[in-house]
């Protein structure tokens, strides 16, 4: 493995996403979409919230707009950041096998896409999280940022792995909407979330954990940590898949 | 010998597209491989290479390899010069090498021209110049060629051949896919793939 390869691979590979219109398109205007739509919607009364996360019986209080922000912050981080995650594994996969017989190794392709995404994801999480904040002044914006990283983490791991098994691009977009539109951008609101029969269920997708993070860090001083212990174990599964599939698919025969 | 297969077969489902191949190339030599669409051309090739695994059988290959897929693969957003820095990363050429490597390549297929180009705004035949340019950039000792020259015009057809010879004379052991057998006369030997069995 050499260090050459896998700084070329990131600097090529940061390149053609940068060149494709699509992405710097739906990068900048999906997240101000999101925050322009909660803004024109939702009203300025309290409501009480459920911090799952922390206690079942703890609440706080919070306008409604002001949390819906910071979900819809969440939401469009996660889409986002797992369409991208798709593009950088699916699209290209026959030219990166060319690439590994020609002498790069599976593993050092797969640190230069991963170091890429981790750089997309910060990317994305601070610049989602200034614009929440010009929206809707965040007590914590440095933690908030971090929770936005986490749902970036998860989702971009999810991502990885659609790719990773899904060949046609159409089926992994799907894939990708279907999860982040019944998990990040339904059953995690929470506003849905606090009327739920069966939290259970909620509590086992993927984005519950980095939601939670997100809002614990946002608007309170409880401590996120085992919220945020319990995404990032949640991210690194899928990735760990996504990285064995991705290696067993790429290496010569 | 550079490379030498031994009782290939490949089936998909229950149709046998390779059923017994035996073939083997000497350095300095041109061979060309014929047969009717879908005869398994293309399969035997990505065996040969290492992207396929066969059901049966053995590939032994010695040296340096240089593969020219029949589809051009190629990042469409990344420039022609672009190309020829990622790859040369690849095969572990220094900067100096693959400067003066991709600038022969350049001028003897003359697209110099397209150098600072991305892919998406060149032409088919143009894409395919340096699909082939990949595959010659490190100076291989075997060349694979999976039908090269789809979209040249006349005069890269006949540069490409003068390239190909000079390459033979080097010591470089060229299998190529062609469909015209009136490339008879350039190949020290041709094969037809029929009924998956060479012939």
């Amino acid at each position: 493995m050499t260090v050459n390869k896998i700084i070329t691979g990131l600097s090529m590979i940061m390149r053609i996403l940068i060149r494709q219109k699509i992405v710097m398109i739906l990068l900048l205007i999906i997240p101000a979409f999101f925050l322009t739509i909660v803004q024109l919607t939702t009203s300025n009364r309290i409501l009480p919230f459920q911090l799952a996360s922390v206690g079942d019986d703890v609440f706080i209080n919070i306008s409604e707009n002001g949390i819906s922000f910071i979900f819809f912050a969440v939401a469009s981080t996660g889409f986002l950041v797992a369409f991208l995650a798709l593009n950088l594994i699916q699209k290209n996969n026959a030219v990166n096998r060319r690439l590994i017989i020609c002498g790069y190794h599976p593993i050092e392709l797969l640190i230069s896409i991963l170091l890429t995404l981790f750089l997309v994801i910060v990317f994305i999480a601070v610049y989602v999280g200034v614009l929440t904040n010009a929206f809707f002044t965040i007590e914590h914006i440095g933690r908030f940022i971090f929770g936005l990283v986490l749902i970036g983490f998860v989702y971009g791991s999810y991502g990885m792995l659609v790719g990773s098994l899904i060949k046609m691009e159409l089926e992994g977009i799907l894939m990708i909407v279907l999860l982040v539109n019944i998990d990040v951008g339904w059953l995690q609101n929470p506003l849905f979330y606090a009327e739920a029969q069966n939290q259970a269920i909620i509590k086992f997708l993927p984005a519950y954990f980095p939601s939670q993070t997100a809002i614990i860090s946002a608007v309170t001083d409880y401590s996120a940590t085992t919220a945020t212990i319990n995404g990032s174990l949640y991210g690194l599964v899928f990735l760990i898949f996504s990285m064995l599939i991705f290696f067993y698919k790429m290496r010569t025969k | 010998m550079i490379l030498n297969s031994e009782h290939i077969a490949k089936s998909f489902g229950k149709n046998k597209v390779l059923k017994d191949i035996s073939f083997q190339l000497e350095a300095g030599s041109i061979t060309g491989i014929v047969g009717e669409n879908g005869s398994g051309k293309s399969v035997l090739m990505e065996i040969i290479v290492g992207l396929r695994n066969a059901d049966k059988g053995s590939v032994n290959r010695k040296g340096r390899i240089g593969y020219c897929p029949q589809k051009v693969l190629l990042f469409p957003h990344l420039t022609v010069q672009e190309h020829f820095n990622y790859f040369s990363v690849a095969y572990g050429l220094s900067s100096a090498q693959s400067k003066k490597r991709s600038e022969e390549l350049l001028q003897h297929l003359n697209y110099k021209k397209y150098q600072q180009e991305k892919i998406i705004n060149l032409s088919g035949g143009t894409q395919q110049k340096l699909n082939l340019s990949i595959a010659l950039l490190h100076e291989p000792d075997l060349l694979i060629l999976d039908e090269p020259y789809n979209g040249f015009d006349w005069d890269t057809y006949q540069r490409f051949w003068k390239f190909t010879n000079q390459l033979k004379k080097q010591g470089c052991a060229i299998l190529i896919v062609t469909h015209l057998l009136s490339e008879q006369e350039r190949l020290d030997r041709i094969y037809e793939l029929k009924n998956g069995i060479l012939e």
